[in-house]
Formats: structure tokens, sequence, C-alpha cells
């Protein structure tokens, strides 16, 4: 019972128009600032709320105040195992009708994985079990968090349903993530 | 200036004051100030001297507790390396003190941990090493610590050719287990023909018996047998792992640091001295592995002058190769292979196989520790780096024109972990150089990771897949089409025997291509509400694919799917329709002349599925309603919405608007044609252009406007009978319309 009331809905709000929600949940809170930003810069023409979350469950007694959100991005840095279980458990606070096409996890520092490569295979395994896109951002350079900004804003725009003959369930349909059969592994992982 | 920061402390401990002296002259003479520099530095560096001193003459069994000499000179001396590396000397002296374990081994390992050189290692120095090792008084740790240490280092021992000379003792470890595994790597990279000796490939194969199939052991063996082939009965896995480690993390930070400053230390030097541009940071390459080191020969020394062989370096011109075409020396570092058009040429040519292996393990490592698992530091410098040498090595396979097996592997495994933006431009080049891959895994490796990344990208990163793919798609059939040629592969031959397996092979691979490109173009233009530039990119690739029978010989017939071509058809660009003609006159010239081959070899048929003409036959049915019969949203013409919607949209005359004339692409032409055919009539009414002679003059009009695609199209394809027919007579009567000559399934 308890835990029903803290679950976030995507339905439980009327959408407004012209207007797109996206919810940014990171531990660590040092990347979602920034891509919040360069998201509500790059769009001129809908209205972008960007919300900021380090985990989930969202305190209730705002949930009367808080707009439908489009979409829910995970943002996990795999330099820290605390952000990778942090998402796994905030995960369980989303109504499965997110699941739907609203949810997509971002990756950071997979590039200099030298130590742990099992946190990027534990990402993969939640998102593709999930059927959610995996991302990646490289989140050293401005170039880079622009990028991703970009690209999360491509995907929020399908969420919300501003882009004509396309869905977010539509989109991600083509986008969630696979979990890479055994060959890619033999073939070209490095022994270790 | 240069000379003094790139070596602080120039001259070892004890006779350092000639050697310094005279090199101080040497630089006094360039400019006072860089003199007084000079001066300032070696008055820091009279500490370090005296501690170098200390540690060259300290005896074995000094006292270590509470020797506070001892650890404020391992300070002093860890604080310079970690600063400014270490000189030659100096490296030697320390080295020297580790191995001989006058202390104990905890002092040993903590002075290698921090045994960085400034410039070069002394090999003699490295050989001394060995000869301690060879004592067995070291533990096993620092064993091991040495062994990574000299592999870490190896870029920069100053020559390697005594290293050499003791390649016995040195593989004489390798019953070591632990050490087995650094002892094969520095043995690959030492090894040379005459070093492969039966006895050496019986000890590995019988260490392989004990340890089971060991990637180092196998890299090693797989070395050997390219050097020896009829030593190494061997048969090897034809995807081999990446065999070796990375070894250097215990040094990697303070080197690059290290390296870092050297080159903004010497950026600032070129400002004071400018003209000295002919190698500006050829020196420093040595610190970091993405970066292409020189030409250096394997053999140094005076050596050299007693083998026949010749150095790459040595040659000027393309001449001096040819002759000398027998007797190349590859040079000690492979790498520097890539940035010799020379050196180019020659492994074009020669085929080498040792060469190739040798540079695709020096690749695949260079790519995969420094650049994927490499330092993410974001500064614009190595960002600049990175780009510079990926671009090299889009210009070296551009080249060779082919694609090497470790950035093959390496474009794998980073397309699973790309942005879509890191280094867009190369990445994508170098994708679409990679060979054929089997269409067993193609789905794996590259489709999937592409699709993830296409769709979640802009339309700009979109065109720039689509571009790459259509690249890789043409590289295909061209390696196609040149090997049908050398190996007298044609689809007429009668010995199918062994060739259809391997045709069979590439058919499906460049299928499953194809398929998977319509999946992205009919899907990404879906997203992108048609977007132009997308839309010509599309159509680019369809460009190859129609015309893959006739122009690379390849049997395999795709059509393009609806999604792409109804948004061409109802583009509101003419470019896109003129494409389209020419596509489906491609598609055509390519059906006919088939269907012809089929009919004079009736018992080998070239099977091509019914169902392509029929799609085929579709799609021509539709072009021609559209454009010529204005007859658009009618049966059998692809696009069929019920007469009560289009009532609904209230435009008058449906059923033309997407004629030649009142399509929205030739709106403006026929706006213009009508101007000049009518000058003085101010009312315009287009379906005036449809009437008599006007018709065919607009038809001519048009093709005059360059649409030489459309006018491929309509001269093939409509029947010039019925067509001077229909328009002999107003073309709004329905029933005479100018039918397509469609071509039929060969039963039909």
């Amino acid at each position: 019972m308890k835990l029903r009331t803290k679950m976030l809905k995507p339905f439980r709000k009327v959408p407004v128009l012209n207007a797109a929600n996206v919810l940014l949940v990171e531990n660590e809170e040092h990347l979602h600032s920034r891509l919040a930003d360069i998201i509500v810069q790059n769009e001129k023409d809908v209205n972008i709320t960007v919300r900021l979350a380090r985990k989930l469950p969202l305190p209730v007694e705002n949930q009367d105040s808080r707009p439908r959100i489009d979409l829910v991005v995970f943002i996990v840095n795999l330099m820290s195992e605390r952000s990778v279980q942090s998402a796994e458990q905030s995960v369980r606070y989303l109504d499965s009708g997110f699941f739907l096409g609203k949810v997509c996890f971002l990756v950071t520092g997979a590039r200099c994985l030298s130590v742990s490569s099992t946190r990027l295979l534990t990402v993969r395994k939640m998102a593709s079990s999930l059927h959610c896109p995996l991302l990646f951002a490289e989140d050293q350079t401005s170039e880079g968090v622009i990028a991703a900004a970009v690209r999360l804003l491509g995907i929020l725009k399908v969420a919300a349903g501003l882009v004509p003959f396309a869905t977010g369930l539509s989109l991600n349909s083509v986008t969630h993530c696979i979990l890479p059969s055994d060959l890619e592994q033999n073939l070209d992982s490095p022994t270790c | 200036m240069t000379e003094a920061s790139i070596l602080p402390g120039l001259a070892g401990a004890a006779d350092c004051s000639n050697e310094n002296d005279s090199s101080c002259s040497d630089i006094s003479n360039k400019s006072l100030r860089i003199a007084e520099n000079a001066k300032k530095k070696r008055q820091a560096e009279a500490p370090l001297l005296l501690a170098l001193k200390y540690f060259s003459q300290v005896k074995t069994g000094t006292p270590r507790n509470g020797n506070d000499e001892l650890y404020g000179y391992l300070e002093q001396v860890e604080r310079e390396a970690l600063a400014q590396g270490l000189a030659p000397e100096a490296v030697s002296i320390m080295l020297e003190f580790a191995m001989s374990l006058r202390m104990t081994s905890a002092i040993s390992s903590r002075v290698l941990r921090f045994l960085i050189p400034a410039s070069v290692v002394p090999q003699e120095a490295v050989v001394r090493g060995f000869s301690w090792l060879c004592m067995q008084k070291l533990s096993q740790p620092t064993q091991v610590l040495f062994l990574r240490w000299v592999l870490s280092m190896f870029d920069m021992i100053d020559s390697k050719d005594n290293l050499r000379a003791i390649y016995g003792f040195i593989f004489s470890f390798v019953i070591d287990e632990t050490m087995c595994p650094f002892i094969c790597h520095l043995l690959y990279l030492l090894t040379l023909k005459e070093h492969v000796k039966p006895f050496r490939v019986r000890k590995l194969l019988d260490i392989q018996g004990r340890m089971g199939k060991q990637p180092f052991l196998m890299q090693l063996l797989a070395l050997y047998k390219v050097f020896c082939p009829e030593m190494v009965t061997l048969t090897m896995p034809s995807k081999m792992k990446a065999g070796f480690k990375n070894h250097n993390s215990t040094w990697k930070v303070a080197l690059a640091a290290l390296r870092k400053r050297n080159i903004s230390k010497e950026t600032h030097s070129m400002e004071l001295t400018l003209g000295v541009r002919q190698h500006p940071h050829r020196r420093k390459r040595k610190f970091h592995h993405l970066l292409v080191p020189a030409l250096t020969p394997m053999m140094e020394s005076s050596r050299s002058n007693s083998r026949k062989g010749v150095c790459l370096q040595q040659l000027s011109s393309f001449a001096e190769l040819l002759d000398n075409l027998n007797s190349i020396e590859l040079p000690a570092q492979m790498g520097s292979l890539l940035s010799s058009a020379l050196a180019l040429h020659y492994l074009d040519c020669v085929q080498d196989e040792s060469a190739f292996l040798r540079l695709n393990f020096w690749l695949g490592h260079a790519l995969h520790e420094e650049f994927l698992f490499g330092p993410v530091d974001g500064s614009s410098e190595s960002m600049g780096e990175a780009a510079h040498f990926l671009s090299m090595l889009v210009s070296t396979q551009h080249f060779l024109q082919e694609g090497f097996s470790s950035t093959e592997g390496f474009l794998y495994k980073f397309l699973t972990m790309w942005d879509g933006f890191l280094h867009r431009p190369q990445i994508l080049e170098l994708l679409s150089d990679i060979p054929l891959v089997p269409s067993s895994y193609i789905k794996d490796v590259l489709f999937e990771p592409l699709m993830q990344l296409y769709f979640t990208s802009s339309v700009f990163f979109k065109c720039s897949v689509i571009e790459c793919l259509t690249s890789m798609l043409r590289k295909w059939l061209t390696w196609h089409s040149v090997c049908a040629q050398e190996e007298g592969l044609d689809i007429s031959l009668n010995n199918r025997s062994t060739m259809s397996l391997s045709l069979s092979g590439f058919l499906d691979s460049v299928l499953k291509l194809v398929q998977f490109v319509g999946r992205l173009t009919s899907v990404g233009l879906q997203l992108e509400r048609g977007h132009t530039l997308l839309l010509h990119h599309a159509l680019g690739f369809y460009e190859t694919v129609s015309d893959m029978f006739l122009k690379y010989s390849l049997p395999l017939f795709v059509m393009l799917p609806p999604g792409v071509f109804f948004p061409a058809l109802l583009a509101t660009d003419p470019v896109s329709i003129d494409r389209l003609g020419y596509i489906m006159f491609r598609y055509r010239q390519n059906l006919t002349s088939a269907k012809e081959q089929q009919k004079k070899q009736r018992e080998l048929s070239l099977h091509i599925n019914r169902s392509v003409y029929k799609e085929f036959n579709t799609y021509l049915v539709a072009m021609v309603a559209h454009l010529w019969n204005s007859k658009s949203f009618s049966p059998r013409t692809g696009i069929e919405v019920s007469e009560a919607l289009l009532e609904r949209t209230k435009v008058a005359d449906y059923s033309k608007s997407f004629d030649l004339i009142h399509h929205p692409a030739f709106l403006n032409y026929a706006i213009d044609f009508h101007q000049q055919c009518w000058p003085e009539r101010t009312d315009v009414d287009l379906n005036s252009i449809k009437v008599g002679k006007y018709w065919e003059w607009y038809v001519e009009f048009l093709f005059t406007q360059g649409f030489d695609g459309l006018r491929d199209f309509i001269k093939v394809n409509i029947n010039q009978a019925s067509a001077r027919q229909s328009i002999g007579q107003p073309l709004s009567q329905p029933t005479q319309p100018s039918q397509p000559t469609a071509v039929s399934s060969p039963s039909s």
C-alpha cells in the first residue's frame, strides 16, 4: 500500500499543449544540472521543463504540483558502485507504464572502465531486461555533454508526443538495449 | 633550453662536471637567458646528484631501519623522477641499485615504481637488470615488477640489439609460471627470425600442454609460425584474442603527466627559436602509444652494417624502394610504418604476413589501451591527438584499400559504448572500411549497436550513418567484383562447388546490409518527417543497390522499401523525384539484362525472386500513374485513400495533384513554362499545358532543366506510341492512359 503511493505514474496527469517534462535522476548530481541547462536552451518551440532528482521515490508532498513526466532518465556513472545501485533501486518506484518508451539510461565513464566491466554489464542487463534504451555520454568534454543533451531532447520530444507519426513506444522498439550475445564478447574483448 | 629541459641532470652522479659544462657552453652560445636558466636548474639539481652518488656507492647490508640518509635521498630522487623524469645515467644507477637488492626488496620495488625516465633508458641498464634477474635473488613480486617496468618502458629503451643478444637468457624464464606472460610479451617484441629454434618451439608447446591454451603463448607461437611455418605445425584460430595485457598501470599516470609537461615546455622553447619546425614533437612521441613512433631501424648499432638489410628510413624515393624490395628490414616499431608513405607501399606490395601481424598487434594495443580505455581527461590536446591518430589510420587504410583486423575488433567494441559524437567523422570512416562481416554475427556486432545510436541521434547523424553504410556496401561490392575477376568467380561458371558457397555467404551478408539500411531509412524518414537530406542519403544508397547486377556483377536484386519510395515520389523537391526516376531506370536495366541472361543459360538459372518483379511493377505503375497519368490515389497505385476522405480534403482535382504539372516539386517549372508559352496571359491555367503539343513541349522543357534521371525513366518506361497517342488528346480522359511497359516476371 505504501509502495503504491510512492510509485511515479505516467498517466496520472493530463498532458499540457506544447510542453514536455523530463526527470533526470542522478545520485552524484554532477551531470544533470549541466544537461538540464543545455536541454532547456536548445529547444525554442516547445515548453521544456527539466526536473532533477537524486533518487526515486519522489517526495509525496509535491505530488500535486508536479507536472506529468514524459521521460525519466537515469544517469549512471560507472566509476561509482553507488551510482549503479542507486539506479537499480530507483527503477522500482516507476510504474510499469513508464517502460513503454518513457525511460532511458544514460551511462558515463564507460570508456575508462579499466577496473570493472561488471558494472557496465549490470547496467546493460538492467536496461535490456526493462527494454529501455541505453545511451552513452562523454561527460568529460563540453561537446560530449551537449551531444548527450541533444540526444535526450530528441527522445523526449518523441516520448512527449510532439513528433507526428512517432510514439515513445515505436521509438523504444527500435532503440532498446539488447544484451550482446556471447559471440561478440569472444570476438573482441581483450583477455583479462 | 630544449636540451636542458628535456634532460634534467644530464650528466650522471659521479662525473657530472665535464659533460654538464660542455652542454652548458653549447647552450650559452645560443642565448644568455637560456644559459642562466640552465644554471639555475643545475643548482637545483645538486642535491639530486648527491643522492645518486649515494645510491651508486651504498654497500650491501647497510642498515635500513633508522637510516634517515637513505630515506632522505630516496625521497629526493622520487620527487625528481615524478616531476621531471630521470636522466639516462640516473636510470642506470637506480635500476642497478634496485636490482642488486642492496637494501630490502621493499625498497627495490619502491625504486622501480618511481623509475620514470626523462628521455631514454640505456639498454645496458636493462641488460644488467636481466643479469641480476638470473641471480634468482629477487622476490617474485619484484621480478614481475621489473618485467612490467621493462615492458612499459620498452619504447624508450635506446636500442635493442644487446637485448636480442641475450634472447636465450630471457627465454629461459619462460618456464616460471608467474613470469611467463610477461616474458612471452617481451619475447614477442624482441623475436627475429633467427631466434625461432625447434627447441624453443618444443619448450613453448610443452608449457602450453601444462598451462592450457593461454593467449600469450598462442600469440608468441603465432609469431614463430609466421617466421618459420615449418617448425610450428599448430593450427591457429582465425580470430585470436588480443594476447597481451597492458602492464603499464603503475607508471601510466606519471608518464602521461611527464609527456604533457615536456610538450608544453617544448612549445614554449619553440617560441624562442623560430625556424626549428622540422620535427617538432618527434622526440616526445615515444611517451604515448597513440602517437606514431618515428621510423627507427631494428638494428641500431654497427651490426647493421654486417647485415645486408636496408632500413626503410634510409630510402627516400620509390625507385630506391623497388631496388631494395627484397632486403628491407622492418623497423623496430611497427607503428612507425603508418606515418611513412614508402613503408605503406612496401607493405602493400610485399604482403608480408609477419609485418601485418606485428602491425595489427601494435595497432590493436594502441587503440584498445590508449583510446578505448585510455585516460579520459577530456583535454583538447588529448582529443586532438586521438583525432589525429584516427585520421592517419583512416588515410592508411584508404591507401592500402583494406581495413586492419585490429581496427575492426576495436570498432565493434567501441560501437557498444559510443556516444555518437566522439570523433564521429573518423569512426564512421573507419567503419566503412571494415571487410565483409559474416551474416551470422553481423547483426550482433554491427546492426544492433548502430541502430540504437541511429534512432536516438540527430538527423545529421542519421545521414552520416547512411553515408557510411553506402560506402561500406560499395567497398564490399568492389571487393567482390575484383575477386570475381581474379579468381574467375563468375555466376555463369559450371564448377560452383566451392565458389557458390562463398558467393552465397557474400550474398547473405550484402542482403542483410541492404535490408538493414532499408529499415533504418524507412523508420528514420518517418521519425524525421521525410527530412530532405536524409531522403537524399537514402536515395544515394539505393542508387548503388539498384545497379548491383550490371555494375558489380552481383546477382542480387532488392527493391527499395515503400518507406523510401513514396516519400521520394511525393517529395517537395524535384531532385528527389529525379533521383528516384534514375533509380527506377537502373532497376529496370538490371532486371531486364538479368532476364536476358537467364533466358540464354536456362539450366544455370540465376534465381530472381518473382516478388522482386512484382514489387518493381507496383512501383512503376504507381510512379507512372502519379506523374504521367494524373491518377493519384486511385486503386493499384500504391497509395489508396478512400474517396470520402479525399472529398473531405476539398482539393478539387485530387487525382491530378501529383502529375508533372501540379506536383509540388514541379509546380514552379509549370508556371515558368506557362509564362514562356503565353506571356500575354495574366490568369494562369496550368491545365492548358496538358493539351496537345504543349504537354510534349513541357516534358522536353523539364528535360532541359537537367532532370536526366527523369528523362531516362520516361524514355524507357513510357511506351512512346501510346504516349504520343495520349498526348494527342487531353490527358484528363482517364480511359486512354499510357501504360507503363512493365517488366514481367519470367514465368508469367
